[in-house]
């Protein structure tokens, strides 16, 4: 996979990328979540 | 140094012209003691995320893991999915939004305030602040360091001239600015960073033919593991240790463990989840703060490691061996070798920018500990002149230590300082600091019970049974006459397999052994 034989390396390489994407998304969907008092401007 | 003294010489002038003027902004907003601790709690979600990131990565995680990477492998891209996952999402979205709201409720402005406060313990804010106080110059000190070096080799400045310049300029903005350009700075920095190490990506696997092709030819370099390394486990850059062996028990506990956990409890991340205005803010910032994570740790691990194909084609050898053997020359090596000479220019921008940005934050987390947790509301119970007025001198005595130490401890323990300092927080605040968030039941001598365990049984380990340490601190030495009181294995597992369980299991005996908290104050702590 991705010229990595050791399957624990490509795993934590794959994880990476996807952990980083998962937080935008996450960031994404969240935007607009819940709403505090303080939030205005 | 390929790039001309000159051209740097004025881009380091224009950036510290820029952090000036951040740092006077900062000074003119300042006008409460929430301004000066926490930026008035109300940071921008960005600003957060990157202030948040470019703190956590310094320029020893830079040049320091991506050595190692480039020595080890990449294994180490463990590290890279813990920074993220934990350090980033299971942070701001469990620990960041609890801790603002009950920040709130408590009104604390520092970390140990906030300890202290739930668990209505002065003891328990004026020992953790003390305890940040000593250990946090160690690392501030080896931060320092590795700023000066960049200056000296650089710039062509006197390494102790460059100590001090550099202690200086960061000084002046945190002393009048505080945390509003404290943050607003990191940011700038963090920015900086972040566009420095994208180019170094893609030049990188450009370079070397593509992402497979890059990762194929340093799979095939397996067989030219040097013979030393691999007697201690080391199988390639692409495989992970021989299980069991010295390099994966430093590998796992140290680097992974220690640095992946302990980042949850570093008192100058922590205090940051408190100075955004809501907690939408904080789920905003997730959105920037992984992939900032990813460009920052992940790049310089993949590079590092890839670093290997490249001189192996250019110069027929590995990189530790074009490093001279010195795993902190490898990273340093490659942009001067391999890179275009605009970018050796940026990128010694990008290596200053993240000293200061970490550096920033440790001088406003060890003046606030010192000043205003230790000695206005432990010592003088809060019945003693201004925080805002003691925690500027506070932050003044400690740089002067950090300083000092720059100057006078050798390099073998300044080199340890930055994993010492996470396994040390990891102990003694991580089980006082996730009970407080999410354990009612949790009670002050509990808590208390657990905070002195966590942080001697972690110092014991360090300097009597950690092989590395144990032999740079050399008490063991002159007590038992031995480096190490233990043998074999143990003296390269670090503290936090150890020291952090012990005081968790404390924590949950004790609590469950005395009068629980009464109910008003825990309603206070936990309002919405």
């Amino acid at each position: 996979m991705l010229g990595i034989d050791d399957p624990y390396i490509w795993i934590a390489y794959i994880l990476c990328f996807i952990s980083a994407i998962g937080c935008m998304i996450y960031g994404a969907i969240k935007w607009n979540d819940g709403l505090d008092d303080e939030d205005v401007e | 140094m390929s790039v001309s003294t000159p051209v740097l010489g004025i881009a380091v002038l224009i950036y510290m012209m820029v952090i000036c003027y951040i740092g006077w902004i900062g000074y003119k907003r300042t006008k409460s003691t929430d301004d000066y601790m926490l930026a008035g709690r109300k940071v921008n979600p960005f600003v957060l995320a990157f202030s948040y990131g470019a703190t956590f990565i310094s320029t020893a995680a830079i040049i320091g893991f991506g050595g190692y990477a480039g020595a080890f492998g990449m294994g180490v891209l463990w590290l890279v999915f813990l920074n993220i996952f934990v350090g980033i999402f299971i942070a701001f979205v469990f620990f960041g939004s609890r801790t603002r709201t009950m920040g709130m409720n408590l009104n604390a402005v520092t970390f140990p305030e906030l300890l202290g406060r739930r668990f209505q313990s002065r003891f328990i804010q004026g020992f953790s602040g003390g305890l940040i106080a000593i250990f946090m110059p160690l690392y501030a000190g080896s931060v320092l360091i590795g700023g000066a070096r960049f200056i000296e080799t650089a710039l062509g400045i006197e390494y102790n001239v460059a100590v001090l310049i550099l202690a200086i300029i960061v000084a002046a903005y945190v002393i009048t600015g505080g945390l509003i350009a404290i943050m607003y700075t990191d940011a700038l920095q963090g920015a900086l960073m972040f566009i420095g190490m994208s180019i170094l990506l893609v030049i990188t696997y450009i370079n070397l033919g593509g992402i497979t092709a890059a990762h194929q030819a340093l799979t095939n370099m397996d067989p030219l593991v040097p013979e030393n390394l691999a007697a201690i486990g080391h199988t390639g850059w692409t495989s992970m240790p021989a299980f069991g062996s010295d390099t994966w028990w430093i590998l796992v506990s140290t680097i992974i463990l220690g640095v992946g956990i302990g980042v949850l409890a570093q008192p100058q991340l922590a205090v940051r989840f408190m100075t955004v205005r809501s907690n939408r803010s904080l789920k905003r910032a997730v959105f920037s703060g992984g992939p900032f994570i990813f460009m920052m740790a992940g790049v310089a691990y993949i590079v590092g490691a890839l670093s290997n194909v490249y001189f192996l084609n250019t110069r027929g050898m590995i990189s530790l061996e074009a490093a001279g053997g010195n795993i902190d020359r490898i990273i340093p090596e490659y942009i001067n070798s391999a890179m275009p000479d605009f970018f050796v220019v940026f990128f010694m921008l990008t290596l200053l920018a993240a000293a200061m940005s970490t550096l920033s934050s440790q001088f406003h987390t060890m003046g606030t500990s010192f000043g205003h947790d230790l000695y206005r509301e432990y010592i003088k119970r809060g019945k003693i002149g201004k925080t805002i007025n003691i925690t500027k001198a506070a932050i003044a005595v400690t740089i002067v230590a950090s300083v000092t130490l720059a100057y006078v401890l050798p390099p073998g323990i300044i080199a340890r300082a930055t994993a010492v300092f996470f396994g040390l927080c990891a102990a003694a605040f991580l089980p006082m600091y996730t009970g407080a968030l999410f354990w009612k039941r949790m009670t002050r001598e509990g808590a208390i019970a657990s905070l002195l365990v966590g942080s001697f049984s972690s110092l014991f380990w360090l300097m009597f049974v950690n092989g590395r340490t144990a032999t740079d601190i050399g008490i063991s030495k002159m007590l038992f006459g031995t480096n190490t009181i233990l043998t074999g294995t143990w003296t390269v597992v670090d503290p936090i397999i150890v020291a952090t369980p012990l005081a968790i299991i404390v924590a949950i005996v004790v609590s469950l052994m005395t009068k629980p908290t009464p109910k008003e104050h825990l309603d206070l702590c936990f309002k919405k």
